[in-house]
């Protein structure tokens, strides 16, 4: 009897073992229980949608940190539709990998993220012309599109701006109360030439300005991190401006890029980045570590400069971080860079571009395209967008309350009225952007530690671009 | 008994089987399958034949030396793991099959790295080895060859308890008569270890050399963590580089597809061969 009791618990605590790895998708990231949950009903609503004549929605979400805000907007929508709608959210830095699987289901998502050309030209055959969309029409800057293949492959969902974040408080003490200041105030940094002189004042002069000024300054510049996790600043935003002034030059896409490159503007780019290292405390030879925390530097108050985008200001500013710098403390300036300094403006552009699935049934295009639009008119999803999720939408539905409450994309606004020029994000044409910037990490790494030339890196710059691009294109 | 064997085995292998197939034999024998294949996702597939197999050597009409390196830096690093995982993890389990004191403690605490996940691992060991050399203005991937001596300390460091562990229970299944008797005839410890537990190990050298050889081919996690291929992919263990054939590049599924059957055949030869070389060995007990 004892023995068969035993039996009988064995293998029902081997069937539960085994069923519990059932249900719920793989790739959500989210650690909240509504994500969760949300996954659960995502397999059941699939099941169900199977069946339905009305369609429904099958949504792969791109950016992490808006998984619950998305949860929320679809059960909402489906609540007062009854259109079954899903959202998946890939982990950080697993889009790719996630998406090529997916795809491959039977149930596959009928919304997801192209990022740039060569995510528009992988996934060709699965994106639908957004031409005659209603997504389309209610855009505010028309090229806030990726177009591939004569269609409009994918329309932007929110817009970012990067360039030199910097503490104008500190600057503005440093103008007012050191007496050796080399500017009368912040405003007189309109240029490259400006920027050295005063970015080499403050960090040779640390000791003194923190006497005069109060602060806690260490260096001037930021630690220019070639880690993985910030090297990319250097090998796509930096690299951004060569890449664009000289598309510019050429008269091609400045998103689309050109297959060869001449590395016209490399000497600039050299220029920005000597100035990156030498005025900054960080040890040139260990930027490579992943040992150096750029925001915190800047965060606590030890730095004046910081390359990086808008998405910065929710980190800085939140208690949680324990930063010392405030809102009021922080605006951002223009990566100057030698060329057109007068009338540059922010690098403004976005990797978030919504494509809809060409291979979906007609009933799923349909109903996402409705529910897309129902995002970006109804109140609560605008609510959600700008308040909730904290991102800039660039549809004319977005104005008044709606309207984007970060302080670095009112300096965007700003200087776009003032008649400067926004820099197209051009580096979204790199080819085989993995690898490419490998090739740019590895030789800038070899340069600033001095084991390597700076030849090296036009090189990887250009000879790379070729080369990635031939392979990226082959048939 | 055997007559229930006979009506009953398909029940009890079947839900087994059922999944060695479905989990890995189907998938490995689509793979083989699609590396003849340019897709995007498994189910839109292009033949191409050999055409994913020529590019993993031939790029733009020049030859690519990236996937030789790594073939090449993998043995290296394979030969050179498998000796030192082997040879410090026996000279420990001999040590702690000795009855001195605290030989539990000694045991748990030299397995204790093993069970630390590879990923979580590597990233604390890239912090001490770049705080350490952050002295000499240097990090661990300055050079492939500094990438290298991390990659075999943080694996070693990781192994050598697990091995350890497999040469206890051999050494402790050596008949302890045999050793006494041996002893009394007079021959001292170096005599004993070459003639009497050497030989007596043989399964388990076995075992362990085709463990630490295969997992030093197959090393992903801390590979990816540690050094992350840098600097510029020369720190690129086999499986990483085709991880990244695979992602890196855009249309390259179908040449880390290819790169994985020849991974695959490399990895089977060499492990059958050095099966082969050390079971023929073996005392028959």
């Amino acid at each position: 009897m004892k023995k068969n009791v035993l039996a009988v618990v064995m293998s029902t605590a081997m069937a539960a073992a085994l069923l519990a790895g059932c249900g719920g998708s793989a790739s959500s990231s989210s650690a909240s229980s509504s994500s969760a949950a949300g996954s659960e009903t995502a397999a059941v609503s699939e099941a169900a949608s199977a069946g339905s004549g009305s369609g429904s929605v099958y949504m792969l979400n791109f950016k992490p940190e808006t998984d619950g805000q998305w949860q929320d907007l679809a059960a909402a929508y489906t609540k007062k539709t009854g259109v079954p709608v899903t959202v998946v959210t890939a982990a950080s830095g697993t889009y790719d990998t996630t998406l090529t699987s997916e795809m491959s289901k039977s149930e596959a998502p009928t919304i997801f993220n192209i990022g740039n050309s060569a995510a528009a030209q992988t996934w060709d055959d699965y994106t639908m012309d957004l031409k005659d969309s209603a997504l389309y029409k209610h855009l505010t800057d028309k090229s806030l599109v990726v177009d591939y293949n004569g269609k409009t492959a994918a329309v932007a969902n929110c817009y970012e701006c990067y360039g030199i974040i910097y503490n104008k408080t500190i600057l503005q003490a440093y103008c007012d109360k050191y007496k050796d200041a080399v500017i009368k105030s912040p405003e007189d940094i309109k240029d490259l030439d400006t920027l050295e002189k005063v970015a080499a004042d403050i960090n040779s002069h640390v000791d003194a300005i923190n006497k005069a000024c109060g602060t806690e300054l260490t260096e001037a510049f930021a630690s220019a991190g070639l880690d993985d996790g910030s090297s990319w600043r250097f090998s796509g935003h930096l690299a951004n401006l060569p890449l664009y002034y000289e598309f510019k030059d050429d008269g091609c896409d400045l998103l689309a890029g050109e297959a060869t490159i001449k590395g016209k503007y490399l000497d600039n780019y050299k220029k920005v980045w000597d100035m990156y290292v030498k005025d900054s405390a960080a040890d040139p030879g260990t930027l490579d570590s992943g040992s150096y925390n750029a925001e915190s530097e800047l965060g606590m108050g030890e730095a004046v400069f910081y390359q990086n985008g808008d998405w910065e200001f929710s980190g800085l500013t939140d208690s949680a971080n324990g930063y010392t710098v405030k809102a009021a403390d922080l605006d951002m300036m223009p990566i100057y860079f030698g060329v057109d300094d007068a009338n540059e403006g922010l690098c403004i552009g976005t990797e978030n571009y919504w494509a809809v699935n060409s291979k979906a049934s007609k009933e799923n295009i349909d109903a996402s395209l409705a529910f897309l639009e129902w995002v970006i008119t109804s109140d609560e999803g605008r609510d959600s967008i700008t308040n909730k999720m904290g991102l800039s939408a660039p549809f004319d539905t977005f104005t008044d309350k709606y309207a984007s409450a970060n302080p670095f994309k009112q300096t965007a606004a700003k200087m776009m009225n003032e008649g400067k020029t926004s820099i197209a994000w051009s580096f979204n044409a790199t080819p085989n952007v993995d690898d490419w910037r490998k090739g740019v990490v590895s030789a800038l790494t070899d340069y600033t530690k001095g084991t390597g030339k700076w030849d090296a890196v036009k090189t990887a710059f250009v000879t790379g671009w070729s080369d990635q691009w031939k392979l990226a294109h082959e048939k | 008994m055997s007559k229930n064997y006979r009506k009953y085995w398909p029940i009890f292998v079947l839900p087994t089987m059922a999944a060695f197939a479905l989990g890995f034999v189907i998938p490995f024998l689509y793979g083989i399958f699609l590396s003849f294949c340019k897709f995007t996702t498994v189910t839109d597939w292009k033949w191409i034949g050999f055409q994913n197999y020529s590019r993993i050597l031939f790029v733009n009409g020049k030859l690519d030396t990236t996937f030789l390196h790594s073939i090449w830096y993998t043995c290296i690093f394979t030969i050179i793991t498998v000796i030192i995982i082997n040879v410090v993890s026996f000279a420990i389990a001999l040590a702690l099959t000795k009855g001195i004191k605290g030989t539990n403690l000694f045991r748990t605490s030299f397995f204790l790295p093993n069970l630390i996940g590879g990923i979580v691992l590597s990233y604390v060991w890239l912090m001490i080895f770049n705080s350490v050399l952050s002295r000499y203005s240097m990090t661990i991937v300055s050079s492939e060859w500094s990438a290298f001596i991390g990659l075999v300390i943080v694996v070693s460091w990781q192994q050598i308890g697990y091995m350890m562990i497999i040469y206890i229970a051999g050494l402790q299944n050596i008949p302890g008569d045999l050793l006494e008797a041996a002893r009394i005839d007079g021959a001292n410890s170096r005599q004993l270890l070459r003639s009497i537990i050497i030989p007596m190990l043989r399964p388990t050298i076995t075992v362990c050399t085709f463990l630490t050889l295969t997992n030093g081919f197959k090393l992903f996690d801390q590979n990816l963590a540690l050094t992350g291929g840098k600097p510029g992919g020369m720190s690129e263990l086999l499986a990483l580089n085709i991880y990244n054939t695979m992602y890196g590049k855009t249309g390259w599924q179908g040449v880390g597809q290819a790169k994985a059957v020849i991974f695959f055949i490399m990895v089977a030869i060499i492990a059958l061969i050095q099966n082969k070389l050390t079971t023929r060995k073996e005392v028959e007990r």
